[in-house]
């Protein structure tokens, strides 16, 4: 009897305790998320990733596995401005963890560090899928992830201080690689300065402007709203006045309206990731960028 | 007399975005230093219309029942034309760092009632969370869907026939424990008062002639206990739910109210469910969701009656059913799905006094819908029902009915109405 106790109270002894040591369990709401808090954790975080990549970052399917997945998080990184409204809350609600809701350490809203665009002055459905602060798609400006790269090492270093050092590290390594990699995408972009393009969801704005790309329109006649023959005969009037050079599709769309403007002005339909993953390509944030700028300038 | 209060707070929720409004913009220099105007919660109001197509006159169909249970039920029966179903006004905020509310307040034209009101836990350690108020039970898969939600325009039978128009909503509790282990798996319990009157009741029954009297069901009457677990392969996400609870019965029909005639019922009701659900993505659009969901109920107890004598006669009552359903959903396009569903009462054995009722068993229902979902907030949905699982008392004898229906139903969502979980 003594023993069993004995034993017992060793294999409690040797069971890992709960301690800075251990990594830290960090469920991001997109793969680009996921991306940045790995190269910022390194082998101190334990990242998953909710959505995938190639689908609608708007209509996740809330699958009961993710609940799993957040009831053991240490921390919740979402994108914010409102992209996950539709299927987030309610795998919040039913984790049962009080450590990354809202408001607590373990919850970070990357959205809240960047200055958004398109901020409606007033809202209203007539409008489509609106977001009251703003378009949502900000982390495709890559100046941007500079600043969710510094973001994230200050929460993971709040959560795990001891490792602040290595986070430090990490973050340095990645902004002089990232630093690099934007001469190189200015560089190569800068030819495309004042193209004109016409894109199928508002996925690219924050891209666009940040290389002086001139948007001319949407192929969907409102955000979430498929397009309608009457939007495309409208778009191609504009556009026979006014040409653009390249029709921006995202990868979860029907193109079937894109292609038809393409073929028809003769512009260049190029499909664009807007996620990490969302092209076999993409398989990081540094490709995710190589990809799109890629794309454009083949 | 009863909807007054509620009355009270619509007039409230419509002054206070009124309020709101005026003082959205105080003039420069001025402040508004008691405004709560940033702090209305999440409100929205839903409403459902259709428009019904029936192969019987409304007068015929609701002679029918489906035998053994309490359907048609009063006042629950959709007409021929054009039906307002219902409209149904959500309230949600967070209440402090603590708890969160819900509410929801179902309005037909001349009804207005509170179908949930409840608080939820935010900050519970290890796993668990606190749940009180009137709410939707989470026994089986379905019962804890608000109507907005369902695949098909009307309930399963089984759901129907066990627990009534209203589905199992009770005054309680439930506790909620998520494991913290790779595998989702969640294990539920609730204390409820078990007042439904399909399955359960809690009000003492006694005859007219006092000569008998049976008590009531002091304090909750029903508990239920459940477990969900859920797999992921590749694109396929699996759901498996069980469910068993034990409540009081007591039902009184006519009982109390008269001499002779009426009878009534007391004992205990257990109740089980099984449910699967696999939703496969085929690509960023498409799904197909495949669900069912099994129930089984039992009830052991006596039944008493008044005969001639002024003495009550009681006999032993049984009552064994059981039934499913089974759907397959499809989302077709952007905007478009598409489903069909199979419902069955399969067991329905009632045995009296050691006699026991032949009642018709298999009794199925096949439904068919097409959805058009403009946008998230709005749904056209046209449904086939093929329906085989009503009968018709002629001559003392049942005789089977085929109905047939065709609806267009358009569901509208407005204001702050929060997302739906898998």
């Amino acid at each position: 009897m003594r023993q069993a106790v004995l034993a017992l109270f060793a294999l409690f002894a040797l069971a890992p305790q709960p301690s800075p040591s251990r990594p830290l369990h960090v469920v991001a709401a997109y793969p680009y998320i996921g991306d940045l808090v790995e190269k910022i954790g390194g082998r101190n975080v334990r990242v998953f990733s909710l959505a995938r990549g190639d689908y609608n970052p708007h209509v996740i399917i809330p699958r009961p596995s993710f609940i799993a997945k957040v009831r053991r998080a240490d921390l919740l990184v979402i994108s914010g401005a409102q992209l996950e409204i539709g299927w987030l809350p309610p795998l919040l609600r039913q984790a049962n963890n009080p450590a990354v809701q809202p408001g607590e350490v373990g919850f970070l809203d990357l959205s809240r560090s960047v200055t958004l665009i398109d901020v409606p002055a007033a809202v209203s459905r007539e409008l489509g899928d609106v977001h009251p602060e703003g378009n949502p798609h900000y982390y495709l400006d890559p100046e941007n992830i500079l600043i969710l790269a510094r973001v994230i090492r200050d929460k993971l270093s709040e959560l795990d201080p001891d490792g602040s050092w290595f986070y430090d590290g990490n973050l340095d390594a990645f902004v002089t690689l990232w630093r690099a990699k934007l001469a190189e995408w200015s560089e190569k972009l800068l030819p495309l300065k004042d193209t004109r393009v016409i894109e199928y969801h508002k996925n690219y704005d924050y891209f666009l402007k940040r290389y002086g790309l001139v948007l001319a329109g949407t192929v969907e006649p409102l955000p979430g709203i498929p397009p309608t023959s009457k939007h495309i005969e409208r778009l191609e009037a504009l556009l026979m006045a006014q040409p653009a050079r390249f029709v921006l599709q995202d990868v979860y769309n029907p193109d079937d309206a894109s292609r038809h403007l393409a073929e028809k002005l003769g512009m260049t339909l190029v499909h664009l990731p807007h996620d990490v993953g969302a092209v076999r390509e993409a398989s990081d944030l540094v490709t995710l960028f190589d990809e799109l700028v890629g794309r454009l300038t083949q | 007399m009863q909807t007054r209060p509620w009355l009270l707070l619509l007039m409230l929720v419509v002054l206070i975005p009124a309020r709101a409004r005026g003082q959205e913009a105080p003039a420069s220099g001025q402040s508004s230093p008691f405004s709560q105007a940033k702090f209305v919660p999440d409100i929205s109001l839903i409403l459902d219309c259709s428009y019904l197509m029936r192969s019987l006159p409304d007068e015929r169909y609701g002679e029918l029942t489906v035998p053994g249970t309490a359907i048609p039920h009063e006042d629950a029966t959709s007409h021929r034309g054009f039906n307002l179903n219902y409209a149904e006004i959500t309230f949600y905020s967070i209440v402090d760092p603590y708890f969160e509310l819900f509410a929801v307040l179902h309005v037909s034209e001349h009804h207005l009632h509170l179908e949930e009101a409840y608080w939820l836990t935010k900050k519970l350690p290890a796993g668990l969370q606190l749940k009180a108020g009137k709410f939707l039970s989470g026994f089986g898969r379905i019962n804890e869907q608000h109507a907005h939600y369902w695949d098909f325009a009307d309930p399963p039978l089984i759901l129907d026939a066990l627990f009534g128009p209203e589905g199992l909503n009770e005054v309680g509790a439930r506790v909620s424990w998520v494991a913290p282990l790779e595998t989702y798996l969640m294990l539920g319990g609730e204390l409820l008062m078990g007042e439904n009157a399909a399955s359960f009741g809690r009000t003492g029954i006694q005859s007219a002639s006092a000569s008998f009297h049976q008590e009531s069901v002091n304090g909750p009457g029903l508990w239920l206990g459940y477990g969900r677990t859920s797999f992921d392969f590749g694109d396929a996400s699996l759901l498996l739910g069980a469910s068993a609870g034990r409540g009081a019965t007591r039902v009184d029909e006519g009982f109390s109210a008269s001499l002779a005639g009426g009878e009534a019922l007391s004992g205990h009701t257990l109740i089980y469910g099984g449910d699967l659900t696999v939703k496969y993505l085929i690509d960023a659009i498409r799904y197909v969701a495949l669900q069912g969901e099994f129930l089984y109920r039992s009830t052991d107890g006596t039944l008493y009656t008044n005969s001639a004598s002024p003495v009550v006669q009681s006999s032993p009552y049984e009552r064994r059913q059981s039934g499913f359903y089974t759907q397959a959903v499809a989302k077709l396009g952007l905007q478009w799905r598409a489903g069909i569903r199979l419902d069955m009462l399969t067991q329905n054995k009632i045995v009296e006094d050691g006699f026991r009722t032949d009642l018709p068993q298999n009794l199925p229902r096949f439904s068919a819908m097409v959805e058009f979902n403009p946008t998230e907030f709005s749904r056209v949905r046209l449904q086939y029902n093929y329906d085989r699982s009503r009968y018709a008392l002629e001559d003392s004898h049942l005789s089977g009915k085929t109905v047939h229906e065709l609806s267009v139903q358009v569901n509208l969502a407005i204001g702050a109405h929060g997302a739906h979980s898998f």
